[in-house]
């Protein structure tokens, strides 16, 4: 049970106190409720660049870190479809320098061409490390287009392409932050040895001085239902032949997505499961294949993926990813089953609800989600789960009209 | 008023810190039981420690493969059963294989506590081998390796390992493919018997853990079947390398893996906790010369940084990266002018201070929570050294100077000590 406090700024600033005594630090969680999918298709990736130029220096601190790290503190922040989050963890009793440090960059940023010029060079490194340098590193570049064709979900956070962000400028950099990054459309967390009047003394002092913005989200067109069965084949070098499919799957708000969740628990999670039972222990078909789902806020990707064993076809291998499903929406969930991944579930919110940050971060995605009590009900939402709520998602998404599929194949393969 | 936001609050600098301290207990057979009681929540995850290391065997992969098979069967159950039994309770159980141990861990909420430690034991007990099971998990293991070794930030970890430690000794030992495909399990069973039946080292138990958690475990891990193990007698051969450059060629490659390094002494050494101080400075968090200068001021990478790794019986320090293949050489020179400037310069006194700060900061974050004070006490358990370690620490970084840490820059980190080690396409 998280306990929490909340209230609101004459500017819209919504502010969300967790108090903790069995710690000696204080979390300050911004969460501005901005992602990719706000951006451009013509200037995609730019959410993600803009969170670097957070740390480029506000109106008056010119070196956000050196600030952090004098007062022994430490900050990231992560930037998703749906949002871009930013924390900072201090001891306790230091915490006002991140009330300073994340007020600052709220009321404006220096904007400066040299910070924009250096950040685009980092990010560009950045989606080369991890999207071009890295074997399957571009599997999410290829696979999004195929399974979305008009929904902002169809690029990644990165972007589409390098040029996107090379083409970046000063004035989309403004235009941004005037859109976005105000008051009115963020949630702020403190999660700590803090105490509620000290909280709400410091954030009077440091956040209700900022305007509120007028500002329009941009419209984007929802995603059809797909109809047919969509592939596409692609050759890297790459060791092993990999396959990747994308099936449509409810919303984080939709209460069948928790029987979507525990159904990609039962087919890949874990040495127990039937995938790791079946296809790589029993039949060794693929070395590894696991089931996930995005996670995204609306509807998003239920993911099969794994990597064949050498000489295994990808007829054989995808066939038989298709009979398990086939199998188990057929002959159901066993009892056993359900209470496990049950079990499962709740090791795994009570072991993230053990340090403040978790605690912070989810309290901040529950106000995304629009109810903050969705941190203390969401073990109750996995319990309510039934068989036939499990089979009933797999029935309705687990069909070829509703999947994209990427073969992924080894050029490596044809050289022998 | 209205709000000067020129101004920063005030910062109080972390003056003493408080470490909550491991209890000793012990088990009816005699092993030890190092708790950490520090949980609101009731979960609980219990490390039991082998003297099972890479150090103790006697084929390359051997410790390994013996750790990644203990859940792969006993006489009763199957890999299968195991992991359903476990799943079960939303149990997770982990073995991992250091140079020096075996540490095999089970996460689990207490409530489930008593239905899982027996199938801990049964592991512990009773473990088979089957050969099925090892000849998947083989395949699979050189499947991973192949993939490992399209990356460079792998090959450069290797061969930079390989290059200073030496390619047969402990710390520079990596299996090839052939070494995975003649392991036998006979070998695995050998060393089940040698080094996981002949006992414990000890059990570090963390998060809610009190007197009751204690008793439940010595119902199942203190009972006669189990002793305390611990050969003393470590056999470690450092072997004595001279400082090389290796260059990779990797076809395709868009980035170059770089790292450039050396040999360095460990924890047990009274210049380790300086040095960590001047390792930070260069490379070690966001506000280091590396960061600044490579990637913040010129936009040459996505992440610069330096670490020091330390082993019970060896450590190495080095700086690694990943940046463009024509940007390589100008990213290499602007690390051994920031090499060059901590052994001819003297450190400014507002970026010693914040560097401090930030380490002392960093520490407080360390000791956060039940898990990561297990963590800090398991690296005094491998270096062999008492809590005093980590409140002289505090001291000797408030106290430290800047000629201090040139003194250190220039005894060790010299250009010519330095291996470096690229994989890229030229």
């Amino acid at each position: 049970m998280i306990k929490y406090n909340q209230f609101q700024l004459a500017n819209g600033l919504h502010i969300i106190h967790h108090f903790d005594d069995s710690t000696q630090l204080c979390v300050l969680n911004m969460l501005y409720n901005v992602g990719s999918k706000h951006e451009n298709p013509d200037k995609t990736g730019f959410a993600h660049l803009f969170e670097h130029l957070m740390f480029g220096g506000s109106i008056n601190i010119d070196e956000f870190d050196t600030v952090l790290q004098d007062a022994s503190g430490e900050s990231n922040a992560f930037t998703s479809n749906d949002i871009t989050n930013y924390y900072l963890t201090l001891p306790a009793n230091n915490i006002e320098t991140g009330f300073w440090l994340e007020s600052d960059r709220m009321l404006s940023l220096d904007f400066s061409q040299e910070s924009l010029d250096i950040q685009r060079n980092v990010v560009i490194e950045e989606f080369k490390e991890r999207y071009l340098n890295q074997p399957y590193g571009d599997v999410w570049l290829k696979i999004l287009p195929l399974a979305y064709k008009v929904h902002p979900y169809n690029w990644p956070t990165i972007g589409k392409e390098i040029s996107h962000i090379e083409n970046a400028t000063i004035e989309d950099v403004k235009t941004f932050f005037k859109n976005f990054y105000c008051p009115n459309n963020a949630v702020l967390v403190l999660a700590g040895n803090l105490d509620l009047e000290t909280c709400k003394t410091l954030v009077d002092k440091w956040f209700a001085p900022i305007p509120s913005q007028n500002f329009e989200k941009p419209n984007y067109s929802q995603e059809p239902k797909q109809t047919e069965a969509r592939t596409e084949t692609v050759y890297a070098d790459v060791p092993l032949d990999m396959i990747v499919k994308a099936y449509h799957m409810p919303a984080r708000t939709d209460e069948d997505y928790f029987a979507a969740d525990m159904l990609t628990d039962i087919l890949g999670a874990g040495k127990s499961s039937r995938f790791y039972i079946d296809l790589v222990k029993n039949k060794n078909l693929f070395s590894e294949l696991d089931a996930y789902i995005s996670g995204d806020v609306e509807a998003g990707l239920l993911m099969i993926e794994g990597k064949l064993s050498k000489g295994v076809s990808m007829e054989t291998a995808e066939n038989a990813i298709l009979n398990t499903l086939e199998d188990f929406k057929n002959n159901g969930v066993g009892t056993n089953e359900l209470t496990k991944i049950k079990n499962k579930s709740e090791t795994n919110i009570r072991f993230n609800d053990m340090t403040v940050l978790n605690k912070a971060m989810k309290l901040a995605y529950a106000w995304v989600l629009g109810d903050i009590e969705l941190v203390n009900t969401e073990a109750d939402s996995y319990l309510k789960v039934t068989e036939a709520d499990i089979i009933n998602i797999a029935n309705q998404i687990l069909v070829p009209t509703n999947c994209s599929t990427l073969y992924y194949l080894s050029k490596q393969n044809d050289t022998k | 008023m209205t709000l000067n936001r020129k101004i920063s609050p005030n910062v109080i600098e972390i003056k003493s810190i408080h470490i909550k301290e491991a209890q000793e207990n012990i088990l009816s057979n005699g092993i030890k039981i190092y708790t950490i009681n520090a949980s609101n929540e009731e979960v609980i995850k219990i490390d039991l420690v082998f003297d099972a290391g890479i150090n103790v065997q006697d084929f390359k992969s051997q410790a390994n493969f013996t750790c990644k098979m203990l859940s792969e069967g006993t006489s009763k159950y199957s890999a299968a059963e195991l992991a359903e039994k476990l799943d079960f309770y939303g149990a997770y159980f982990q073995t991992k294989n250091t140079s020096e141990e075996a540490i095999i861990t089970l996460y689990c909420l207490n409530k489930h506590l008593t239905n899982c430690l027996p199938f801990i034991v049964k592991i512990l007990n009773d473990s088979i081998f089957p050969e099925n099971d090892l000849e998947i998990l083989k395949k699979n293991a050189i499947q991973n390796l192949k993939v490992n070794e399209e990356r460079n930030s792998y090959l450069v970890r290797r061969a930079f390992n390989q290059a200073i430690f030496g390619e047969n000794t402990l710390y520079g030992s990596y299996s090839n493919i052939s070494d995975i495909e003649s392991i036998q399990k006979e070998q695995l069973v050998d060393f089940y018997k040698n080094h996981f039946q002949k006992g414990l080292k000890y059990i570090l138990a963390s998060g809610y853990v009190d007197n009751e958690t204690i008793k439940i475990i010595n119902t199942y891990i203190g009972s006669n079947t189990f002793k305390v193990y611990d050969n003393i007698a470590k056999k470690y051969m450092a072997k004595r390398t001279e400082p090389t450059d290796l260059y990779i060629d990797k076809i395709n490659s868009v980035q170059s893996a770089i790292r450039i390094g050396r040999r360095l002494f460990n924890r047990n050494h009274p210049d380790f906790r300086e040095m960590q101080l001047l390792n930070l400075i260069l490379g070690g968090y966001f506000g280091s010369r590396l960061m600044k200068n490579i990637r913040e001021e010129k936009g040459l990478t996505y992440g610069i940084y330096s670490a020091i790794e330390a082993y019970p019986f060896d450590a190495c320090w080095y700086i690694d990266t990943e940046m463009n293949n024509e940007l390589c050489e100008t990213g290499i020179k602007e690390i051994f002018k920031e090499l060059a400037r901590l052994r001819n310069e003297l450190i400014g006194e507002k970026e010693l201070k914040t560097a401090k700060n930030y380490l002392l900061g960093s520490f407080l974050r360390s000791i956060d929570g039940p898990f990561s004070l297990a963590d800090r006490f398991k690296i005094l358990k491998d270096f062999d050294l008492e809590y005093q370690y980590f409140y002289e620490f505090i001291e000797i970084i408030k106290n430290t100077t800047a000629e201090r840490l040139k003194e250190l820059a220039n005894l060790y980190l010299k250009e010519e000590d330095l291996t470096s080690v690229i994989v890229g396409t030229k």
